[in-house]
């Protein structure tokens, strides 16, 4: 079991009202899977995602991470969790702009404490897995969508997260690109790499295992 | 990592070139001033430091009760409180007295002459003053009566690299009625940072030898007495043991003895009443509080630029969070970026510093030099970091502090806290700006009264020089002679000069003098015949020494003031015992100002007499200046044969008592311009950035049909607001302040409002040009490029 949500409830006030982003979400998801989070726009998809991912808390329930309690973990020690775990994949890439290709593949072992050798290898280990290579000195506006994109997947990789969670990665994409996005994707799961993404698309989640519908915040 | 964050930072300052310039000029420009006020700070406050046993080193000044209520301060002595204060008080290691020139005396040799500077000193003098002897023992240069101590720099010009030692030098001072062969026993230099410049010491045995017995009693003040008290002696139980001394001395005397450090005699010289009320100190906190407020105005820029433009920095936090990133670390890359930003900002201002080093020495007459030693090095680092944390601190925590997720998904919006917190910077910013420009005119338009003012007197094309060795004997005859000259209006002489007159006495004796009045204290001055009408000083009612010839030594004439405390009510005629008995008051001068504007006008008598005269003055006609020099330089060769005709004009000397003001405006101009630069480029990068943000909602507005006269005043608008608002912060403390500031002045200019509505004008003209170019430049931007983004 990679990780468990029990009954998560999150909720905002507004104007003495209280507004449910997730209601009531029950959720296990095994080391492998190949999910997609599917609803339509405010149905609490991207929330969710980043409830699981640990960028956003929630107000009720309980949330295993390989077996640790996520919801009584400190700041701290929950940071320490998805560091490790965890990779990110955005619909806009945010790659660093200021960042040439091999740095911002570099930026992440930069706060794990790696050495200056290690990093080095494990950066041309990417550009090569990827086939970026000829573009590891370019800045990110001189790639097209897809490329960034890629550089975005090879960063949420390089430091061998278990799970790697994407909100609409091809949502910024043609449909080309959009599709060797998922082709790399799928490839990754073959590996043994867990996925959740949130997608719009049918075609999209169907490279997936298991489709999470929402719908105002609850599992349909 | 580091080099990872300085690879952003550089990559960020190329992206960004307009705020990094307003932020690199607002932070080099502050530090350089930073740097230069410390310069002089620091070489304000290391005066005469250089004194060995500067900690025990005091001088003995006299508190006087003026007759008026209030009491004088002095810093002459009797000759008498040396002897006492060497026999009688055992808290004093040693003590010395000295006698300063007024005017330069006139030394020569054979072939050589000049004018020098020069005083009699007590034996102990150089073991009290560490001034460096290259020649002779601090301990027997002045014992011999006929000795002579003198500088490097003249013995270089009498002896050139020579031996001085035991060569004779003619030394005369009309004056002071020294005239003698004086005999080189030594040698002293005088370290830059002594407050006194001198050329020679004479023997105080010989002001001694000149001064009847008569003269010398407790009431005859001439002399500076110093004192080195025993180590551990404290010093407020030794000023009340000594209060009375003078008066246990003499029962007349009403002088109290007080005595203060001698190193705090330059920064804090000044007393009023008997308490001491600053002096240079006030222009060394002054120019210290200056200089950080102009740091912090740059400081606010770097601050408000950072956080405005916090979007453009948001996804990369967001970004490095989501990756793993914890705070702390990107706080320190926020604040390697501003400290380093800080020591480029250093290293430019230094640069900068060197370069205008020497105006600013001509500016504040000093001679500064920038030497990197320890303690400079260790307070560069410290005030650099010290900017750095200022200015980084709070962007850091600002942008830090917010969710990976919620940045990333763009939804941040500008809290209403951190609009409060900009706005109150720029507030501040131009508080500060308005303030020094209203101080900056109103200490204008104060030296200008002072320049305009009517001082009783003419001070017009009055040539002033000295009465040096052939005009010693011959000044007579030599003003005679100057009358002749065709561009010559009138030439007369006087004791003291016309803008620094010290010589005053009390105990004088009239026809109906209260107890009270018993106390009054004249200024006299021993004046030409001609005086008055050389100066052209105004009777009020009697007759001017001119037609008293011969026996005008026994006739006085007062000034209003003096007529008016005396309290005599048909002063022509009556006789008074004031530097003699039975003087004769023959006339009454209206007042007219002998000192600087910070004293009201004194009691002053006026006597015919030719001892003690020092100056001569010569009113000249206009138009005709320069043939008229021509022919008093003549005139003045034939007498001085050999020394050159040194004249200044009274107008000059005038100016030259307002000296330290007139530096104070000239470096509060431009610290005040500088401080408004730096505001306007910070106001005009929020402006930019504002323009920016609203880029979306001025093209709605276009698009709407606002038109861009609307639009520029609508962006315009939230900034003249802020502008408004400093301008009522600053005004009224700007007022107090001035009001406090012209109140050391006895004669001031009223406060008027529109020195107020002028800075009030000025900033918010200069803020409007800032801001409304951006402002049009922005309100013209084709609607559908902004719009098309989304």
């Amino acid at each position: 079991m990679l990780l468990q949500l029990n009954n998560i409830f999150k909720w905002v006030n507004s104007g003495g009202q209280r507004i449910f982003l997730l209601k009531d979400i029950n959720l296990n998801i095994e080391e492998g899977e190949f999910i997609s989070i599917m609803g339509p726009s405010g149905s609490g998809k991207s929330t969710l995602l980043n409830v699981i991912g640990m960028l956003d808390g929630f107000d009720e329930g309980e949330y295993q991470f390989l077996e640790e309690p996520v919801h009584t973990l400190k700041e701290k020690d929950r940071a320490k969790l998805y560091k490790e775990y965890i990779g990110f994949v955005f619909q806009s890439y945010h790659l660093l702009d200021e960042l040439t290709v091999k740095e911002n593949l570099e930026m992440p072992l930069l706060y794990k404490k790696f050495k200056g050798t290690e990093r080095k290898a494990m950066v041309a280990d990417m550009l090569d897995r990827f086939n970026i290579v000829g573009k590891k000195d370019l800045f990110p506006a001189q790639l097209s969508g897809g490329q960034q994109q890629l550089v975005g997947v090879a960063r949420a990789l390089i430091s061998n997260p278990k799970l790697i969670l994407a909100d609409e990665p091809t949502g910024n994409l043609n449909s080309k690109q959009g599709e060797e996005i998922m082709d790399m994707f799928k490839q990754l799961n073959d590996e043994g790499v867990t996925i959740i993404q949130v997608t719009h698309s049918e075609k999209n989640a169907e490279y997936g295992s298991r489709i999470i519908n929402l719908l105002d915040g609850r599992m349909i | 990592m580091l080099k990872h964050n300085l690879l952003l930072f550089l990559r960020n300052i190329k992206k960004h070139k307009s705020s990094f310039l307003i932020n690199l000029i607002g932070l080099s420009s502050a530090l350089a001033c930073v740097l230069l006020v410390y310069l002089w700070v620091s070489d304000e406050l290391n005066k005469d430091k250089f004194h060995e046993h500067e900690e025990r080193l005091y001088q003995v000044l006299r508190h006087v009760p003026d007759g008026q209520g209030s009491l004088a301060t002095y810093s002459s002595n009797s000759s008498l409180m040396l002897t006492a204060l060497q026999t009688e008080v055992p808290e004093v290691e040693m003590a010395t007295a000295v006698f300063e020139f007024d005017t330069g005396a006139m030394v020569k040799t054979d072939d050589k002459k000049m004018t020098a500077i020069g005083n009699m000193a007590s034996e102990d003098y150089f073991k009290l003053f560490s001034y460096p002897l290259l020649h002779g023992s601090m301990h027997t240069v002045l014992k011999d009566i006929n000795a002579v101590v003198i500088s490097k720099e003249m013995a270089h010009n009498f002896f050139g690299q020579g031996n001085p030692m035991g060569k004779t030098l003619t030394i005369k001072h009309g004056e002071e009625g020294v005239d003698g062969v004086f005999t080189v026993t030594g040698v002293f230099d005088i370290p830059v940072n002594s407050s006194k410049k001198f050329d020679f010491v004479l023997s105080y045995k010989k002001f001694l030898q000149r001064r009847n017995a008569n003269n010398i009693h407790w009431g005859s003040n001439s002399s500076r007495v110093y004192a080195l008290l025993n180590p551990g002696a404290s010093i407020n139980r030794f000023n009340s043991k000594m209060g009375d001394f003078i008066k246990n001395k003499n029962e007349f005397n009403l002088a109290t003895v007080f005595f203060t450090r001698y190193t705090d005699n330059y920064l804090k010289g000044n007393f009023e009443n008997g308490k001491q009320t600053g002096g240079r100190i006030n222009y060394v906190i002054l120019f210290s509080l200056v200089a950080i407020f102009v740091l912090a105005i740059a400081c606010i820029n770097f601050m408000n630029l950072s956080t405005a433009r916090a979007s453009r920095r948001l996804k990369e936090v967001g970004v490095k969070k989501a990756v793993g990133a914890n705070r702390k670390v990107l706080i320190f890359q926020f604040l390697t970026e501003s400290i380093v930003l800080s020591f480029f900002s250093l290293f430019c201002a230094v640069i900068f510093v060197m370069l205008i080093l020497q105006w600013f020495n001509g500016v504040t007459g000093k001679d500064l030099v920038f030497t990197v030693d320890d303690n400079m090095t260790m307070a560069l680092i410290a005030i650099t970091l010290l900017t750095g944390l200022a200015s980084g601190s709070y962007p850091a925590l600002y942008l830090t502090k917010f969710d990976a997720a919620k940045v990333l998904k763009g939804k941040i919006k500008t809290s209403f806290s951190e609009l409060l917190i900009r706005k109150g910077l720029v507030i501040f910013q131009f508080s500060i700006s308005i303030f020094l420009i209203v101080a900056v005119s109103v200490i204008y338009m104060q030296l200008d009264f002072i320049q305009s003012k009517n001082l009783g007197y003419n001070k017009d094309n009055v040539m002033i020089f000295e009465r040096q060795d052939g005009l010693v004997d011959n000044m007579e005859v030599f003003l005679e002679e100057a009358k002749q000259i065709p561009g010559v209006i009138n030439a007369s002489y006087m004791q003291g000069g016309m803008t620094s007159f010290n010589n005053s006495s009390s105990n004088h004796r009239w026809p109906g003098q209260t107890e009270e009045s018993k106390k009054l204290t004249f200024r006299h001055a021993h004046v030409g015949p001609e005086f008055i009408e050389t100066m052209g000083i105004e009777m009020k009612e009697g007759r001017s020494f001119i037609n008293e010839k011969p026996n005008n030594e026994s006739k006085i004439i007062l000034n209003e003031t003096a007529v008016k405390l005396m309290g005599l009510e048909n002063p022509i005629g009556t006789r008074i015992d004031m530097r003699g008995p039975n003087m004769e008051i023959i006339g009454i001068v209206k007042d007219f100002n002998i000192q600087s504007l910070y004293d009201e006008i004194t009691p002053m008598a006026l006597l015919c007499r030719t001892e003690w005269v020092g100056t001569l003055m010569v009113k000249i006609q206009s138009g005709e200046e320069k043939a008229t020099i021509e022919a008093l330089t003549n005139l003045h060769n034939k007498f001085n044969p050999g020394l050159a005709f040194n004249f200044k004009f009274l107008d000059e000397q005038y100016q030259q008592l307002y000296e330290s003001e007139q530096r104070v405006a000239v470096l509060s101009k431009y610290f005040a311009g500088l401080a408004i630069l730096i505001s306007c480029l910070g106001l005009f990068g929020l402006a930019a950035f504002t323009a920016e943000r609203r880029k979306k909602e001025i093209s709605i507005r276009k698009v709407l049909g606002q038109s861009i006269a609307q639009v520029t005043v609508m962006l315009s608008s939230e900034f003249v607001k802020l502008v408004l608002i400093s301008i009522l912060i600053a005004l009224p403390i700007a007022y107090l302040l001035a009001n406090n500031w012209l109140g050391q002045f006895a004669y001031r200019i009223p406060i008027k409002a529109w020195y107020f509505i002028s800075a009030g004008l000025l900033a918010l003209f200069v803020a409007v040009f800032t801001v409304g170019s951006q402002a049009i430049r922005a309100a013209n931007k084709n609607p559908v490029n902004a719009l098309r983004d989304e």
